[in-house]
């Protein structure tokens, strides 16, 4: 695979860690607009190509190599950036265009621009402190190219437990796995029990439709 | 040339469609872009209704004006970038279209906006002692604080945007310093929001710290002498307390 990464800051950083973790044969190429950060950047990642680019520059890079792109992950620290590149790199059909935004507050305004893979490293804080501070019910990950949802459901009183245990029978899109207080985890639906956390996977509508009946 | 208009702004729906309406007047303007700082009111929704090409900053720290500068620098296309305050109540097409036409006529690359009134405390006290000491060639500029500025938007590629407050005056000794042709513009009368004095606290802070910075990187003084003048613009007694908020 061939992936430009854009960006030299901190969101890449990571990026580029992850990127030769998941394809190690891959192609990497880093577009930075400073020479101090290239020479640094070229030390730090080896296994990629860093090259320096002026900011209209990377227009022209990433249309003049549309065709022979795999990949375009924006990560500047400029969200007004990411969407510049993220727009002509869907311009330019990249088959794989992925913005890494700064600020979570873009999201819509992305979307809206027809960037459909954004990733908001900020969506972990609500998530994790909804799993610590031991909410009802949150969605703890959504796949970003299926339908598949996962989420957490506190079991607080027998009724929701008679409620989940009966949705569960009925829909067979959906699995769960149960984990008890004291932190055993079982699978099997006669097991569970008031008191523990139970963590729902299926087809994001009928999670959804779980999640809406025991929050009611 | 293409003009690109930009307003920095932060919980200013009082002020957003009528700012957004007179800039797209303007001539040459082909784009109006808004960066919000994270509004709660409704200046992103009409800002959009308005035809205005919104991005939200892209951290939200404060001051933050200088990270709106940059994204909006980076969002636009435009060959002439103009930056205003969006609160400015008597805003026309004439304020545009003053501040961009030196650079369209080819007589400047930056244009810094001044304004009929009497330079304010962080000006006088904090900014001019400063640009005479290190840059004395932008000391006889009347507002070098003037966030109504004009450049060519491939410069502000080139220069350094402070975050907050300093990014003004940051801009103008970056500017200068790559040699770029810089114009005072008269733009009259400004009606416009007073900024709340403890604003004008931070402010003389970060203007300070922005023109301390390039003159120790200017090789113009060093890192010791730079901090022992910050800590005594934090002890600096401005007569903040008294009356009045423009910088």
């Amino acid at each position: 695979m061939r992936t430009l990464l854009i960006g030299g800051g901190h969101s890449a950083y990571f990026a580029a860690n992850a990127i030769r973790e998941i394809d190690p044969d891959g192609k990497l190429i880093i577009i930075e607009f400073t020479s101090e950060k290239v020479t640094v950047l070229s030390k730090t990642f080896p296994f990629a190509e860093v090259i320096l680019q002026g900011i209209d520059e990377v227009e022209d890079y990433i249309r003049n190599n549309g065709s022979i792109l795999d990949a375009v992950i924006a990560a500047t620290e400029s969200d007004a950036l990411n969407l510049r590149y993220c727009k002509i790199a869907k311009e330019n059909a990249i088959p794989l265009t992925i913005a890494i935004i700064n600020n979570p507050l873009n999201l819509e305004i992305f979307l809206k621009e027809g960037i459909r893979y954004i990733i908001n490293p900020y969506s972990l804080i609500s998530i994790e402190l909804s799993e610590l501070l031991d909410s009802p019910a949150h969605i703890l990950f959504k796949s970003p190219k299926t339908r598949i949802l996962l989420a957490s459901v506190k079991v607080s009183d027998s009724e929701t437990l008679a409620e989940l245990k009966n949705e569960l029978t009925r829909d067979e899109n959906v699995s769960a796995i149960f984990a008890s207080r004291s932190g055993e985890v079982t699978n099997l639906l006669r097991e569970f029990d008031v008191g523990g956390r139970l963590y729902l996977i299926g087809e994001e509508e009928s999670v959804k439709k779980l999640l809406k009946k025991v929050r009611r | 040339m293409e003009v690109s208009v930009i307003f920095p702004t932060k919980n200013r729906e009082r002020f957003v469609k009528r700012s957004v309406k007179t800039a797209f007047k303007a001539r040459n303007v082909h784009e109006v872009i808004v960066v919000d700082g994270g509004s709660m009111d409704r200046t992103v929704e009409l800002a959009e209704k308005e035809g205005a090409k919104v991005i939200v900053q892209s951290s939200l720290i404060y001051p933050g004006k200088g990270v709106a500068m940059r994204d909006g620098a980076y969002f636009a296309t435009g060959d002439v970038l103009v930056y205003l305050d969006i609160d400015i109540k008597n805003l026309t097409p004439a304020f545009i279209e003053k501040l961009a036409e030196p650079i369209i006529r080819g007589e400047a690359d930056f244009v810094k906006g001044f304004f009929e009134r009497a330079a304010g405390r962080v000006t006088e006290l904090v900014a001019k002692p400063l640009l005479r000491m290190f840059y004395p060639e932008l000391a006889s500029f009347k507002q070098p604080l003037s966030g109504e500025i004009a450049g060519l938007r491939k410069l502000f590629y080139k220069v350094e945007f402070e975050k907050g407050w300093g990014v003004d005056v940051g801009l103008l000794i970056d500017f200068y310093k790559m040699g770029a042709r810089i114009v005072e513009e008269d733009l009259g009368y400004k009606d416009h929001e007073m900024k709340p004095l403890h604003a004008l606290t931070d402010m003389a802070y970060e203007v300070a710290g922005a023109i301390l910075r390039r003159a120790i990187r200017d090789g113009k003084t060093d890192s010791k002498w730079a901090e022992s003048y910050l800590r005594g613009v934090r002890a600096m007694d401005l007569g903040f307390g008294l009356s009045g908020g423009e910088a």
